[in-house]
């Protein structure tokens, strides 16, 4: 109980702080790591979302899905999975242009990345960005991932492309991916990526 | 046996992915950032955290039933099966848990891995991948169903202090249900998350009571049920201790009622040890959290802040309480007159009924 009573009001405030300021300061891309698994994870809980705000670590975040590390990169994203829910949050990564920083990972080869990606993108959908969230690439490359061998990916996309998207967007979708109009988006990049990150 | 699967895709395809894989705890956290234990570095997302529990590292030894009540401490759990199928180290077997909601799977989680269990070191994870389709999003609008809840319940309760944290600051990515602060709040939480009291998963042993069910029953009522051995009292929400003090100082006034109340068998013979226990810790919090948050059970109308009267004793003994009683209703006799006599004659009155 005593190390709980530390973690209230203020004093929440005041480590969340120290948190970022750590990220901020530090030289060692170890602590780096570490802290932004900290506030990726602090993010999941709603009460600390204002303080997490106030900070703006949504920001933080979004800087994070332009790294080379994919760890960074996941882990960032991960936070804006936890964080968008809110719903000043999401208007915040909204303003900052996140919807094509986060389309961008859906690229990643890493599956953890590629999920949060999916899941920001249905938390930061809302009626004026829907078109931008659920453009033609990002259908394509739902539609791709629904047939994944992953269940996970194939559960996610699908209920993207159900609750997210309208009918007529899906089936546009289907057309263009038998036609010749495909765009690459979620495709994985090769190995060793040359050119820059997709949509970034 | 088991309720294995009802034959869904999502039950035959085991396989071996990264999340399952221990990551290595980290050494390297300042001292600010440790937690109590140990934890590797790690986010979760929603997307990570299941109903589905995958539980290895089980010793062969035929203790299903043992895992399975185990198991169910933390929720009501569904189904559940043996993978055959899973790779296991030698002599371990591995299981798939499937909870009725995610924060038992949860919590379960939380307390189960790396708990030893017949020898063996349990290593519990998440294994959202085999959720259907629609179980994915339920799960989703779940989490953002419950987002929006704690944001109203914060903004209600914004000048209270809020309950801490629990998570530490090292990679534990479980989210605390808060605690809810006043009647409303938790009203509003036991809808689909059932908080029992607090912290209480942090004992090293898991000794929670089974968790209520969907239906949320209020804790007060739950309490009173339970301390009273059965005899339902009409006055539910009334706060307990008092309802039995009551009880007994109105047997003492009213032979009638004395006679009655005599009539039943001593309530304390068959309380098993550990629901005495939980009945007291629960009574404890009970009266710290009236205090606290300054509502008592009580219809008086209070301004201000209100001094912590003297919470009324419950000695965990029967013939203790009724001596206590005794010198209490003597008292109370002498002094004054009672004014909620009519009340509590009202309710013994209607107690009788369920002994015919």
């Amino acid at each position: 109980m005593s190390r709980r009573g530390r973690f209230s009001g203020p004093d929440r405030f005041e480590y969340l702080q120290a948190l970022v300021t750590e990220f901020q300061d530090t030289d060692s891309a170890e602590a780096k790591q570490q802290v932004l698994a900290n506030l990726a994870n602090f993010s999941y809980d709603p009460r600390n979302s204002d303080a997490l705000r106030r900070l703006q670590v949504t920001e933080l975040f979004l800087d994070m899905l332009t790294e080379e590390s994919e760890d960074l990169v996941e882990f960032g994203l991960g936070g804006l999975c936890n964080l968008s829910v809110d719903h000043e949050c999401r208007d915040e990564i909204l303003q900052s242009g996140g919807v094509a920083l986060v389309t961008g990972c859906l690229s990643s080869r890493r599956e953890e990345t590629v999920l949060s990606a999916i899941g920001t993108l249905m938390n930061l959908t809302t009626a004026s960005s829907r078109a931008q969230t659920t453009d033609r690439a990002v259908l394509q490359c739902m539609l791709r991932f629904s047939l994944s061998k992953s269940t996970r990916l194939r559960n996610l996309a699908t209920v993207f492309l159900q609750d997210y998207c309208s009918q007529e967007q899906v089936e546009q979708a289907q057309h263009e991916l038998q036609g010749h109009t495909q765009t690459a988006l979620g495709i994985p990049l090769p190995e060793d990526p040359v050119g820059g990150r997709g949509g970034t | 046996m088991a309720t294995s699967g009802s034959g869904g895709s999502c039950w035959s395809t085991p396989e071996v992915h990264k999340h399952h894989e221990q990551k290595i705890v980290c050494h390297t956290r300042p001292k600010y950032r440790e937690g109590r234990r140990l934890r590797a570095v790690k986010v979760y997302t929603i997307n990570l955290e299941s109903r589905f529990l995958l539980v290895q590292g089980v010793p062969a030894l035929g203790a299903m039933k043992e895992l399975v009540e185990l198991m169910a401490l933390y929720g009501p759990v569904e189904e559940y099966r043996v993978l055959d199928e899973y790779p296991a180290e030698q002599f371990t077997e591995v299981y798939l848990f499937k909870f009725r909601t995610l924060r038992s799977a949860r919590m379960a989680k939380r307390n189960l891995d790396e708990r030893s269990f017949f020898g063996g070191l349990l290593h519990v994870c998440y294994a959202p991948e085999y959720e259907t389709v629609e179980d994915t999003r339920q799960k989703l609008q779940d989490r953002r169903r419950y987002v929006a809840r704690a944001k109203q319940n914060k903004v209600k309760a914004l000048d209270e202090p809020e309950e801490k944290i629990e998570r530490n600051a090292a990679e534990d990515s479980t989210c605390e249900i808060p605690k809810p602060e006043n009647e409303r709040g938790s009203w509003d939480f036991r809808e689909r998350e059932t908080w029992n009291e607090k912290g209480s998963w942090d004992l090293s042993y898991p000794l929670l009571p089974l968790p209520p069910q969907e239906g949320f029953p209020s804790v007060f009522e739950q309490t009173v049920y339970e301390d009273s051995m059965g005899s339902t009292y009409s006055a539910g929400t009334s706060d307990q201790p008092i309802a039995s003090v009551g009880q007994k100082c109105s047997s003492d006034r009213s032979t009638v009622v004395y006679i009655k109340v005599k009539d039943r068998p001593p309530p304390a013979k068959l309380i098993p040890r550990t629901a005495h226990l939980q009945n007291r810790k629960r009574k404890m919090e009970e009266a710290s959290k009236a205090f606290l948050l300054g509502t008592t059970e009580k219809n008086d109308t209070l301004i201000g802040p209100k001094l912590p009267e003297l919470p009324k004793v419950d000695m965990e003994d029967d013939s203790l309480n009724i001596t206590v009683n005794l010198i209490r209703s003597t008292m109370a006799k002498v002094s004054t007159i009672p004014e909620n006599k009519a009340t509590e004659k009202s309710s013994t009155a209607t107690k009788p009924r369920r002994r015919i």
